[in-house]
């Protein structure tokens, strides 16, 4: 039967030799189909004599598998050559930029504040705000500025047109409401916008500031020094950072504080901008006056309470490096996009 | 205020440098901003004397001066001052040396004529700006000194800065008395015996003001000298406290006003008639102050008059009229209490400044004055010779000195750590409290110079801060028991401030305050004006965030940045009868192309459509989408064609639109803009989801292409669509518009898909294409709708 392993070798030769999927398909044809070489032989099987069929039936059919399976590893090869071919022609420039819109981003201003929020309100600090148009009282009266004390006109107040109103001149009127509203105790921080006349590079008629107030029992300065320590170590995520507290003169606390922090920029060994004190002012604070306590109806024998309130952009400047304020308001979109 | 630590060493003398006094001082509430030195480095400047002035040969300015520098040594030295003159003693800086500026000087010939060394000026030596001439010394300072040592010797000067509550702290005794209570030092007080009457002379004084001035005193001096000369040492000490040297009377109140914090002031005798009337200033009643300007006092004004017109305005300045003058020989001293009520904001009236008002306003000791008028007088006496009348001191009420309870315990309770009580009693009484101890509390008597000190809250923050606020330790307080609320029906506002971030958009915060031609023009209303506005294009405060918008997009543009896309939220203010609304508002402003420049994407520019799906998914967070809509409105800023009034569930929720484009001309802005504002409350009121049925059966899509007038709205299709579809239709959406050929003029073809599916059985085709002609009849008969195929 030289003849079937001839037939083996040159399908062999022909299967090698097609190129595609197609050519190979016709070469199976040829050998397999109905039609087919070797299907031709199993036809002429019935013309041998009975006693040979059998063993010519299996070289026969020992000669069709033989060359399925030398086609199936080429048809598999054709196959993996066609994907290859097809994911080379698939492949893209994978540095290439990305489509579609392009985020765009907060302001400093909110950035700052939604820190110092996201800080008190793991606390159980609620967040209040109050009005930015004010009255006398809210702004003033009950937090104990006294009408002819000079600390009233320090304040550089905007007044409204025809109208006794004002623009708050700080965010401490939402202690009196909160107050009024809610009663002792209390724990509120209350963000927002503030408003002074003076415009230059440290000031800017419009600013925004952070109202912390406590009321509770048994609330001391060793408390508020507690909670602005943890605070201010927080924020500027300084476990080493230290606290001054200087006294300092607000009419609406008492005892009253200025808090420095140990120089960020220099550990406290003095630098520019600290201007070699190693001490950086950051916030006001004190325990709440008790006539604001009275005026707010709370019982200054069973609460005592402290508050602060912190200057944004000063944590802004201290932060982010915006040493002139007055970009805050500006809005060039290049300053902004640095925050993003 | 300045003040020179060698004065404040006559008082207290703590063993400690200028630097670590200034810390003490500034951990105690009084703030020292800066220490510097007194003088300049004068090491080889001598005091000399002018033997002889000689022409110079060859310079008609010039003189040739024999100086002598000391006991037998003569320098020949070339000068061109004017005042130089035989006598004069004088300040000489020696060959070899540099002045402060850094000049150094050497034995030169000066147009021919040897120079050896240099006669100064006090700006030159770098103690004043005087540069008028030659700084003179007074005749009796010794020859060869060191000049430093001849201006009093080597100096630091503070720099203070008190808080206003601390109005007993301005001057060298309050500052004295604080340093007494921080380093546990007795105070040395100059001498304030009485000086002992010469004459009888006096003035007779009405105090018809008590309320405003509850002590008055004064006393006549006759007889000054005028030729006398204020001592270089009183000079120098005003100078160091930054103030010049005027005439004697004048350096001498000041000097006293500097030293114990009393304000005082000096008359010239022969300008009063009659007595003193101290009273309210009468309507119209006009004066010539000491700063040059006449001024119309006002009633509320206090005066200081004789019997025929006011002389000053009390605390604040004195009248040119009655001032001293350099032939003034006789005096009336005024030394007074004024409240701190009658002072206040009368300065601000008056446009004026004057250290005695500011002293008044912060509360000057009212049992301070016959001290003051003592020590003037010994001091002016003492070189301007003069005969002293009797001290006449006229008294209103005489307020009690408060009385006040500290316990213990409060003091415990609030500063958080125990203080001994003889820590307690010993600074108390340092800063001038009298206390008793009953048990656990003090009785403490507060000091007439302290206005400050009104609670018993008051005397905890006096002991805290000498003792320490260092020394308070940091204790957290206990945190509350219950978590806060959290409803869940109010989203936080950062939900919305992220949707626009992703979409694009830049937070910006602008002023509260804007342009009120600006405002009028964007919205039509002027807004409320503000009484006193920082500038002139900050006038009014907003009614809508578009003028901060438009004033931010307008910087933008002249930056390069053609692309913007900001939102801003906050408050406007809305005047209505007299109630003023403030809201919270949400505005958002796009201009330029809609996607930044970028490869496989079509560069368009951002349109109306692209704001409204902004708006769109801000409402995605409430899940009121559905319920929004937009109608046609006009808007004074807006496009006519591109103007909508944006409502929820039927109630106005804002605006949106294409800036008008006259606008764009005016404000010259050459790109079409977009901005919308809406009400941030409804925005921010969510419902609570629950869970509908997800339908488990399939669903089948149907397209469709109806031709309707040009005029037709988007809305009122899909209305009609929805309403005919029923609950089958999960989806609508238009997917195409198209006017032009195929489609009449005047009518457009809107492309409709449906997705449509039943949620309690396999929806049919049959059943479905019966759905799409209910709706192709609904958009017949209520729209004229006709079928494209
Ligand atoms: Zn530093």
């Amino acid at each position: 039967m030289l003849e079937l392993d001839q037939l083996i070798h040159e399908a062999r030769t022909r299967a090698a030799a097609s190129e595609s999927l197609a050519a190979l398909d016709e070469v199976r044809v040829h050998y397999l189909g109905k039609k087919g070489v070797l299907t031709e032989q199993l036809k002429v099987l019935g013309s041998l004599p009975a006693m040979d069929r059998p063993a010519a039936g299996q070289r026969v059919n020992r000669a069709k598998q033989a060359i399925t399976e030398l086609l199936d590893a080429r048809r598999h090869t054709l196959e993996e050559q066609a994907l290859a071919e097809q994911l080379a022609a698939d492949a893209v420039d994978v540095t290439l930029p990305g489509r579609g819109q392009e985020p765009g981003g907060m302001h400093p201003v909110t950035r700052i504040l939604e820190r110092v929020q996201a800080l008190f309100t793991t606390l159980g600090f609620r967040v209040e705000v109050g009005p930015e148009i004010e009255d006398e009282f809210h702004n003033f009266d009950a937090l104990n500025f006294k009408p002819a004390h000079p600390a009233r006109a320090e304040m550089d107040t905007f007044y409204l047109k025809d109208r006794p109103l004002l623009l708050r001149t700080h965010t401490s009127p939402v202690q009196i409401r909160a107050l009024l509203k809610y009663g002792a105790p209390l724990r509120v921080i209350a963000p927002g916008r503030t408003f002074r006349h003076d415009y230059d590079v440290t000031h800017t008629p419009m600013f925004h500031q952070v109202e912390g107030l406590l009321v509770d029992k048994g609330v001391s300065m060793a408390h508020l020094r507690g909670t602005l320590t943890d605070f201010l170590q927080r924020f500027f995520e300084k476990d080493d950072l230290k606290l001054r507290f200087r006294p300092s003169y607000f009419p609406f606390v008492e005892p009253g504080a200025e808090v420095d922090i140990s120089c960020i920029f220099c550990d406290g060994s003095g630098c520019r901008v600290c201007k070699h004190a190693g001490w950086l002012e950051v916030l006001g604070c004190g325990l709440v006056h008790p006539n604001v306590l009275e005026t707010c109806h709370v019982d200054t024998e069973r609460y005592s309470g402290w508050a602060f309130g912190v200057g944004i952009e000063r944590l802004g400047m201290l932060r982010y490096g915006i040493n002139d304020i007055r970009m805050n308001y500006e809005n060039d979109l290049r300053f902004l996009r640095q925050f993003r | 205020m300045k003040i020179s630590t060698q004065w404040l060493h006559e008082f207290v003398n703590p063993s400690a440098t200028a630097e670590e006094i200034a810390e003490r001082l500034t951990l105690a509430g009084i703030e020292i901003s800066s220490v510097s030195d007194a003088l300049p480095p004068l090491d080889n400047v001598v005091t000399g004397e002018v033997l002889k002035v000689a022409h110079h040969p060859h310079a008609d300015k010039l003189r040739i001066c024999d100086v002598r520098v000391s006991a037998g040594k003569h320098l020949q030295i070339v000068c061109g001052a004017p005042n130089v003159r035989t006598g004069m003693k004088v300040a000489v800086v020696l060959p070899g040396s540099h002045l402060p500026d850094g000049t150094e000087i050497r034995v030169s010939q000066l147009r021919g004529v040897e120079s050896q060394g240099m006669l100064c000026s006090a700006r030159e030596l770098g103690i004043t700006h005087d540069h008028s001439g030659l700084l003179e010394l007074p005749g009796d300072t010794a020859v060869g000194i060191n000049l430093a040592q001849a201006l009093g010797g080597a100096d630091k000067v503070l720099e203070v800065e008190i808080t206003s509550n601390r109005g007993d702290c301005l001057s060298v005794l309050g500052i004295a008395r604080e340093l007494g209570a921080l380093f546990d030092l007795d105070l040395n007080l100059p001498p304030y015996a009485p000086v002992r009457p010469a004459i009888r002379d006096n003035l007779p004084v009405n105090l018809a003001a008590p309320e405003a001035c509850p002590v008055f005193a004064g006393r006549i001096i006759r007889g000054l000298r005028t030729d006398a000369v204020t001592p270089l040492w009183m000079c120098e000490r005003l100078r160091r406290a930054g103030l010049r040297c005027v005439h004697p009377v004048v350096d001498v109140t000041q000097y006293v006003m500097l030293e114990l914090g009393q304000p005082m002031h000096a008359y010239d005798l022969k300008h009063l008639s009659g007595g003193i009337v101290v009273r309210m200033a009468k309507t119209g009643e006009s004066l010539q102050l000491l700063d040059g300007n006449a001024h119309t006092l006002e009633p509320d004004m206090l005066v200081i008059a004789d019997s025929k017109r006011p002389l000053g305005v009390g605390g604040i300045m004195g009248g040119t009229a009655s001032s001293v003058q350099a032939d003034t020989r006789d005096i009336f001293l005024e030394a007074a209490y004024f409240s701190p009520e009658a002072i206040s904001d009368r300065e601000r009236k008056l446009g004026v400044q004057t250290d005695a008002a500011y002293r008044f306003t912060r509360g000057v000791d009212p049992t301070g004055q016959t001290r003051a008028l003592e020590r003037a007088t010994r001091l002016l006496l003492s070189f301007a010779n003069g005969e002293p009348g009797p001290v006449n001191r006229i008294a209103g009420r005489k307020s009690a000195a408060a009385k006040l309870t500290l316990r213990q315990l409060k003091l415990r309770q609030l500063l958080g750590i125990k203080v001994p009580a003889g820590d307690v009693d010993r600074i108390l009484s340092r800063l001038g409290f009298r206390t008793r101890k009953h048990g656990r509390t003090w009785e403490v008597r507060v000091p007439s110079h302290r206005f400050d000190i009104e609670r018993e809250e008051d005397l905890v923050e006096e002991v805290g801060r000498v003792f320490g606020y260092d020394r308070i330790p940091a204790i957290a307080y206990p945190s509350t028991q219950r978590m806060l609320p959290l409803p869940e029906e109010q989203l936080p506002l950062a939900r919305l401030r992220d949707i626009l971030i992703a979409r694009g958009y830049q937070e910006i915060i602008t002023y509260s305050f804007v342009d009120g031609p600006l405002q009028q023009r964007l919205t039509g209303s002027p807004g409320i004006a503000l009484a006193n506005p920082i500038t002139t294009d900050m006038t009014v405060m907003r009614c809508s965030l578009w003028p901060g918008l438009v004033q931010t997009l307008r910087y933008n543009l002249n930056r390069q940045q053609k692309r913007v896309r900001i939102f801003e939220y906050g408050m406007r203010f809305i005047a209505q009868h007299n109630e003023i609304t403030q809201e919270n508002i949400l505005s958002g402003l796009i201009t330029g192309s809609q996607y930044p420049v970028q490869w496989g994407l079509p560069q368009r520019a951002a349109d109306l459509a692209d704001l409204r799906s902004d708006i769109d998914a801000l409402l995605v967070a409430s899940g009121a989408v559905e319920h929004l809509e937009a109608r046609v409105a006009p808007h004074p800023a807006l496009h006519p064609g591109q103007s909508a009034k944006i409502r929820l569930n039927g109630v106005d929720l804002g605006w949106m639109g294409a800036l008008h484009p006259k606008l764009l001309r005016e404000l010259m802005l050459d790109q079409p803009v977009f901005v919308f504002e809406l009400m941030l409350g409804p925005l921010l009121r969510a419902h609570l989801p629950k869970l509908a049925e997800i339908s488990p059966f399939p669903s089948l899509s149907r397209d469709l292409a109806v031709v309707v007038d040009a005029g037709v709205e988007a809305a009122t299709i899909l209305g009609l669509v929805r309403e005919a579809a029923g609950r089958q239709a999960i989806e609508v959406r238009i997917f195409d518009i198209y006017y032009g050929p195929g489609v009449d003029s005047g009518r457009k073809s809107v492309a409709l898909s449906l997705i449509l599916q039943d949620s309690s059985r396999t929806l049919t085709d049959e059943a479905a294409d019966a759905t799409v002609k209910r709706v192709v009849r609904q958009l017949q008969s209520k729209l004229g709708a006709t079928i494209r195929d």
